[in-house]
């Protein structure tokens, strides 16, 4: 494999909710078109270590730096750096007021990325990918969960980002829509998107995944390929949960 | 009763025009004081958030009328004492400012309400995509919460018209003021009273008719 750059770097991240410490020492690194999938039980930190990543969540202490950009720092423009990573939530979060379209436009025209022409372009261009292009001017209360996922996958996607955040983006679907969403996150792993999700789904990870990270009690435990991980795992805590979601 | 129509209509309805106004006046400043403190109370700033929560419990902490007498009475004199003799408040003055006040502490905590109304959620994806704060507010949040506010609003709009005949208490010639001259000169209370509370109530009735439209509008596209 040749030397690709490093995406992540994250170096003794912290991360405290008052008393509660969430993330304890967390260090790794992620490559460029590296797909990392996090496995965990829940309260282990798993949202909270992705969230720190595009400081939606201040870290307590620690260096994380994306793309080359300090995000810890005070000093860096945030907002500039969010415009490069894409985060995908569990509940979707897509604008309630606007169309789908318009999710998919409003921060590429406001960010002044692109004119309004051309965002609506390359929104149909997006909505047509993950296959939403006949819904572009119905609002999200009207479309189901795997469609507002899909969407919500396309919103990110508008501003071209380098790397791609998933916080369980299939834990709040019904069953039968989690395969859409799947796919489509499929399809950007094989386009060579650099991508962290938070996810349930095994199956997924063992398919997709480069690495897989299972974390517990904010820590990594253990770190290695779908292979090594999922089908031979050597940590106890590791294969108890194995065991318990498998 | 219709002696009374007859002889002081032109009166009464002057004075429900300055009824109008104050009212008016109150809900334009009352909106703006009310958007700057909820947006001091929901910002993450804690010297705003202070400043937001002290203003919202003072004036609440404090009756209409109370206030209307500190600005209207108490601050000329407040002034005066400190030297400097020309300072005068007009009636309609003073009133609009403690209607404004008060209107615009309650509009605050509506407006905070209809924020923290809107999921997190919505918050975080617009900030996640590269926008700042004041644009994610803007762009998204108010948007939604205001949908969520109009009802509130349009309640505290009937709450603030009425509240305008307090401030006869400080001279000012609205309505209610009229009904207290015009039952003075008439000796005729019962008739008097009963033509100033069904002039307020046609106008409340209508308004909130009209409002209950604008409500039904903005719920259509949800």
């Amino acid at each position: 494999m040749e030397d690709k750059k490093v995406m992540v770097h994250v170096q003794n991240l912290k991360k405290n909710f008052g008393k509660l410490e969430v993330l304890k020492d967390i260090s790794i690194d992620i490559q460029e078109g590296e797909v990392v999938v996090l496995l965990g039980p829940s309260g282990s930190g798993k949202s909270t270590f992705l969230r720190c990543l595009n400081q939606l969540e201040e870290a307590t202490s620690g260096t994380i730096i994306i793309d080359g950009h300090n995000v810890t720092d005070k000093h860096t423009d945030i907002n500039k750096v969010r415009e490069n990573i894409g985060m995908v939530f569990q509940h979707f979060n897509l604008f309630a007021h606007k169309t789908v379209l318009q999710n998919i436009t409003m921060a590429p025209i406001e960010l002044k990325k692109m004119t309004k022409d051309e965002a609506r372009e390359e929104g149909m261009r997006l909505l047509k990918r993950v296959g939403m292009h006949e819904k572009a001017d119905i609002y999200p209360s009207q479309i189901s969960g795997g469609q507002k996922q899909r969407v919500a996958i396309a919103r990110s996607l508008a501003m071209k980002p380098d790397i791609m955040l998933f916080d369980e983006p299939t834990s709040a679907l019904d069953p039968e829509m989690v395969g859409e969403v799947l796919a489509v996150m499929k399809e950007l792993a094989a386009e060579g998107m650099t991508m962290v999700v938070v996810t349930h789904e095994i199956g997924f990870a063992r398919e997709v995944a480069d690495r897989v990270v299972f974390m517990d009690d904010g820590y990594i435990v253990e770190q290695g390929t779908p292979q090594d991980l999922i089908l031979h795992p050597r940590e106890a805590r590791t294969i108890d949960f194995l065991n318990k979601v498998l | 009763m219709i002696n009374i129509v007859q002889t002081y209509w032109s009166m009464l309805l002057r004075s429900m025009g300055q009824t109008l106004l104050l009212c008016l006046l109150s809900l334009i400043f009352a909106m703006i004081i009310g958007f700057i403190f909820a947006l001091m109370n929901v910002g993450r700033n804690r010297f705003f958030n202070l400043v937001g929560t002290v203003y919202v419990d003072a004036v609440r902490g404090v009756p209409l009328i109370v206030l209307a007498y500190f600005i209207y009475f108490g601050l000329p004199s407040g002034i005066k004492a400190m030297g400097i003799q020309n300072f005068r408040l007009s009636a309609l003055s003073a009133g609009t400012i403690a209607l404004s006040m008060n209107c615009g502490a309650y509009m605050a905590e509506i407006i905070r309400a209809g924020i923290e109304s809107v999921d997190r959620g919505q918050m975080e994806a617009s900030r996640s995509l590269g926008l700042n704060y004041n644009k994610s507010m803007r762009l998204v949040v108010l948007p939604q919460a205001i949908r969520t506010m109009i009802p509130s609003i349009i309640n505290q709009f009937i709450i603030t018209l009425k509240d305008t005949s307090i401030l006869s208490v400080i001279g000012f010639p609205e309505l209610t003021n009229m009904g207290k001259t015009i039952s003075g000169n008439t000796f005729k209370s019962l008739q008097t009273w009963a033509i100033v509370g069904i002039m307020y109530m046609i106008v409340i009735v209508t308004l909130s008719k009209v409002a209950k439209r604008i409500e039904r509008r903005a719920n259509r596209g949800r």
